[in-house]
């Protein structure tokens, strides 16, 4: 069995793996599959050192798309199998991320109410979109215009969040951004910069 | 999915920081993969966001300074 930790494009070389194990690149098309062992028993440790592989990796590949802890094949031949019906779309998916990071916002607070107008229905339409977009957010999104590549929001009951794709080295001045704004009634919590997690195709074996 | 699995992921909710949770929204999002075998609903998003809500609203450690006021 085999671990995959991303899909890349100009992989830097001699990167380990979260068990210190040197990775391996195995190309399909132009894909850089990057992979070493299989994962390591779960536990936050092993979490945690994946995110560090998946980061160096980040750091030095042109693009990287990031692969969920446990994301594993029985070998080479069948991580390509794997992957190959997706070769399109994870090419597209790398062009977006290229030199770019992202940045992660949790929203807390209570939404907007709906407006009253309209029946049931029509409510229940507007809240479900009020919730994928999220227009309290307008002002933030004003404010982070020139920073901003590319945006997916995921609402739940409580708490939403935001990724941002933004150029590498933006962080700090996208930071500044989100600190200088104030919202009515959210709070606004920032991390980052993160490898493109939010924008990475899920790959499930 | 199994009882031992389970544990494993609940002891990690139980024990998240900040940064773990934020780790673990970006490692595992949809529940916890593991060798291949998808784990629903034990790491589950439900449960996360849970979580992070609770840390969100008791702690202002992830907020900046000048909102601890």
């Amino acid at each position: 069995m085999i671990g995959l930790y991303a899909i890349a494009l100009g992989a830097p070389p001699e990167l380990t793996g979260a068990r210190g194990e040197p990775l391996r690149v195995l190309r399909c098309g132009e894909l850089e599959l990057v992979h070493g062992e299989v994962p390591l028993p779960l536990s936050a440790e092993a979490l945690r050192a994946h995110e560090a592989a998946v980061r160096r990796i980040a750091e030095g590949a042109l693009a990287c798309l990031p692969a969920r802890f446990g994301c594993c094949a029985e070998d080479e031949a069948a991580l390509s199998q794997l992957i190959e019906p997706r070769q399109v779309e994870l090419a597209e998916a790398l062009r977006l991320v290229r030199g770019r990071e992202q940045m992660t916002l949790r929203v807390h607070g209570a939404r907007a109410a709906p407006p009253a107008a309209g029946g049931p229905g029509t409510r229940y339409l507007e809240q479900r979109r009020r919730a994928m977009i999220l227009p309290e957010l307008d002002p933030l999104r004003s404010a982070l215009a020139n920073l901003v590549r590319a945006e997916r929001v995921e609402g739940h009951a409580d708490v939403a969040s935001v990724y941002h794709l933004i150029d590498r080295g933006g962080a700090a001045a996208y930071q500044r951004a989100v600190e200088g704004i104030q919202l009515d009634g959210l709070r606004v919590a920032v991390s980052g910069p993160w490898p493109a997690w939010s924008f990475a195709p899920e790959i499930e074996p | 999915m199994n009882g031992r699995k389970r544990a494993g992921a609940e002891e990690i909710i139980e024990r998240a920081d900040a940064s773990l949770l934020e780790i673990i929204d970006h490692v595992l999002n949809k529940g916890v993969m593991l060798q291949g075998e998808v784990i629903l609903g034990v790491a589950g998003v439900d449960l996360v966001y849970l979580r992070l809500n609770a840390l969100l609203c008791a702690s202002d450690r992830v907020l900046p300074a000048r909102d601890r006021k």
